[in-house]
């Protein structure tokens, strides 16, 4: 095993320095928002001068307060972030302290489960729902989101007080660049044989993205990049692997845990805890708003349709990260990513590349049975 | 080279010990709530009727659910491959496995034993042998018979659970309002054949095809999934050990323990 990285320490670290830091904001009365999806673009909550902070939740312990209101046939997923909010909002102790940090939460009209959960949110805070055109690729979509954009700009103009000015929002857009360039740096480091570090280790980084503010999250990245340059993991040969499908919110990391446990080595995650998060980069030269509307449209989410996007961005992946097999991985009750399945694993066919798909929720009940489908994919695999 | 290769199977626990590429002698037991001293009992057996001693055995390989439960095995291979090389073992040809045990059925695309593509039910019980065993159970038949009785059906019953439980209460409710044992019988089976069948045609499997696990030994089933498929299924004498037999095929190679 090679030396552990001190720059994941960092992560650790930070966590607790970012509760203290968002409570000092708020007592100074820095507006904190609280948001639930990639498509919620960060830069027009901070050129509004307020802060964020995900509120995605991947821990089973909320579930069962959120199952007093919600059917049990959903998405773990919304369940466990629902269910943190309904605690915390009632001085439940079962959620960790974000969701009492958060002044308004920002939501988004994605898939069903979300989309008619946040009706019951403004009971508990306070509830912004950006709307998105699901057909992404016409010009009338476009046209259409680049209004709610500025809708959204507006509504947190009257949040904050301040007006969000053309040029806070370019310096907010080339900050987010520059956490999307780290990562493809981070990314990148990834393509070697072996590559130098775990994907269950990266997964624990991105899932501070949006926890962490910009500038402390991209020095944590510099930090491993520059660890990682020098760095060979003294691995033996292993299958490399392309996790695919539903987001692995904080405390979620079982099937990627174990993937890497059976022996797979994973080199990149296409998923919104992955490259969903940050591949793609808000055109400078264009007006600000029109360059953010493109560049937040272009997001390979499966609430989308078609959603041939994602389909090339797997293709691509495999191809450059040079991937021997994709574990597709959905969360229990999650229709887009489960339907979309067919069309990955047809396309995987036809490059002839093998596909497993898993299926789990937030339990451990089926760890072994995961394990067991895990173990034999990798086998066939070398 | 003597091995022996060790199924640790959610239902059922099986041996088979290897004289180079001959079975020496093969057993099968229920698998017990402790997986270890099922293992035991069945490696002491297994050497008693074959007169062997523990020392001729040069490598022990364990397989199933319970594998690494299987503390004095030194090698483990998923079931997956285990399967793949057992039955390639009896059939060299075959190109698509279905095993149904008691908990999984899985479906294995094959090349001269070499394992190409895979697919098993998802988590619950819908589609494997407990299914059958415990609607069985309800039926007042005894398992082994259930293929049997099936077959005299012609008016297989309309059994749409797919959840045991539920099915259990509809096989009830089906003897309430007088339907034949034969026809719950059938339409028990064409339940499960289905969920097998949806999987075999996902994977494209290509004849011809390989029927193990216990559920094998069901010749309803087997007619059925025959029927359904349109091919004539390769069914080993004794369907329930190709695991077995596989794990003991992969302990006559040189591998090491797989590293979990
Ligand atoms: N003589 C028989 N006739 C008909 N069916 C049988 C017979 N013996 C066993 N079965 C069926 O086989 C099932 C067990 O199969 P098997 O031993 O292959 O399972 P297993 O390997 O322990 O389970 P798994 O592979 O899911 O871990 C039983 O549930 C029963 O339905
Ligand atoms: S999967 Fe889609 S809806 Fe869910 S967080 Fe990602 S972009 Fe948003
Ligand atoms: S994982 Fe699927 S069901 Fe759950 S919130 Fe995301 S898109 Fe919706
Ligand atoms: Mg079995």
């Amino acid at each position: 095993m090679s030396s552990p990285l001190s720059s994941l320490k960092y992560f650790e670290d930070m966590y607790s320095i970012r509760l203290t830091q968002l409570e000092a904001e708020r007592k100074r009365g820095v507006k904190i928002i609280g948001t639930l999806c990639l498509f919620v673009p960060d830069e027009i909550i901070f050129s509004a001068g307020a802060d964020r902070i995900i509120l995605c939740g991947g821990k089973a312990d909320t579930i069962p307060r959120a199952e007093e209101f919600l059917p049990r046939n959903i998405c773990p997923l919304v369940k466990s972030s629902f269910g943190a909010i309904i605690d915390a909002c009632c001085g439940g102790q079962i959620a960790c302290s974000h969701v009492s940090l958060v002044d308004i939460i920002v939501a988004e009209a994605t898939c069903d489960a979300k989309k008619k959960t946040y009706e019951l949110l403004p009971e508990y805070r306070k509830t912004y729902v950006l709307d998105l055109p699901q057909r992404p690729n016409t010009p009338e979509a476009k046209d259409y989101f680049l209004s709610e954009l500025k809708k959204f700009g507006m509504f947190m103009d009257t949040v904050t007080g301040h007006s969000i000015t053309t040029d806070a929002l370019r310096r907010e857009i080339q900050s987010a660049n520059e956490t999307r360039k780290l990562l493809h740096r981070l990314y990148d480091l990834r393509k070697r044989d072996p590559p130098p570090i775990r994907g269950s280790e990266i997964l624990r980084v991105m899932q501070r993205q949006f926890f962490l503010s910009p500038a402390q999250f991209q020095e944590g990245i510099r930090q491993i990049c520059d660890e990682l340059e020098t760095r060979v993991l003294d691995i033996e040969s292993k299958p490399r692997i392309l996790l695919s499908g539903c987001p692995n919110a904080a405390g979620n990391t079982k099937v990627p845990d174990i993937i890497e446990q059976k022996g797979g080595i994973i080199v990149a995650e296409e998923s919104c805890t992955g490259t969903r998060a940050f591949w793609d980069l808000v055109d400078e030269e264009k007006d600000p708003w029109v360059g953010l509307a493109e560049r937040y449209l272009e997001i390979p989410c499966a609430c989308m349709t078609p959603n041939e996007q994602r389909i090339t961005r797997i293709k691509d992946l495999v191809t450059d990260y040079n991937v021997d097999g994709v574990v597709y991985s959905t969360l229990q009750f999650c229709h887009p990513y489960a339907i979309e399945k067919f069309r990955v694993q047809h396309a995987l066919k036809k490059m002839k590349v093998p596909m497993l798909a898993i299926e789990s929720d937030y339990g451990d009940a089926d760890i072994e049975q995961i394990g067991i489908r895990v173990e034999a994919f990798l086998e066939m695999l070398s | 080279m003597i091995t022996i290769g060790i199924d640790a199977g959610a239902a059922t626990t099986k041996g088979v010990i290897l004289l180079d590429r001959e079975i020496a002698g093969y057993r099968i037991v229920s698998t017990a709530f402790d997986f270890l001293s099922t293992a035991e009992t069945l490696f002491e057996e297994l050497l008693a009727t074959s007169d062997l001693r523990q020392e001729d055995v040069v490598k022990i390989c364990a397989t199933g659910y319970g594998r690494m439960m299987v503390t004095f095995a030194n090698a483990t291979v998923s079931e997956i491959t285990a399967h793949a090389k057992g039955v390639n073992f009896f059939f060299p040809e075959v190109r698509g496995i279905i095993d149904v045990g008691g908990q999984d059925s899985k479906v294995i695309v094959v090349e001269e034993g070499k394992v190409i593509d895979f697919l098993m039910n998802d988590k619950c019980a819908a589609g494997t042998g407990k299914f059958l065993e415990y609607t069985a159970k309800a039926l007042e038949v005894r398992i082994e018979d259930l293929g049997s009785l099936a077959l005299g059906s012609v008016h297989p019953a309309a059994i749409t659970s797919i959840c045991t439980v539920f099915a259990e209460s509809e096989v009830i409710s089906l003897r309430a309002q007088g339907i034949p044992r034969a026809d719950i019988a059938a339409g028990l089976i064409v339940n499960i054949a289905q969920r097998i069948v949806i999987m075999a045609r996902r994977m494209g499997l290509k004849e011809p095809i390989a029927f193990v696990g216990g559920v094998a030994k069901n010749s309803g089933m087997r007619v059925e999934l025959e029927k359904e498929l349109d091919v004539t299924l390769s069914v080993p004498s004794e369907p329930q050990i190709t695991g077995a037999l596989g794990a003991a095929l992969a302990a006559q190679k040189p591998e090491k323990r797989s590293s979990a």
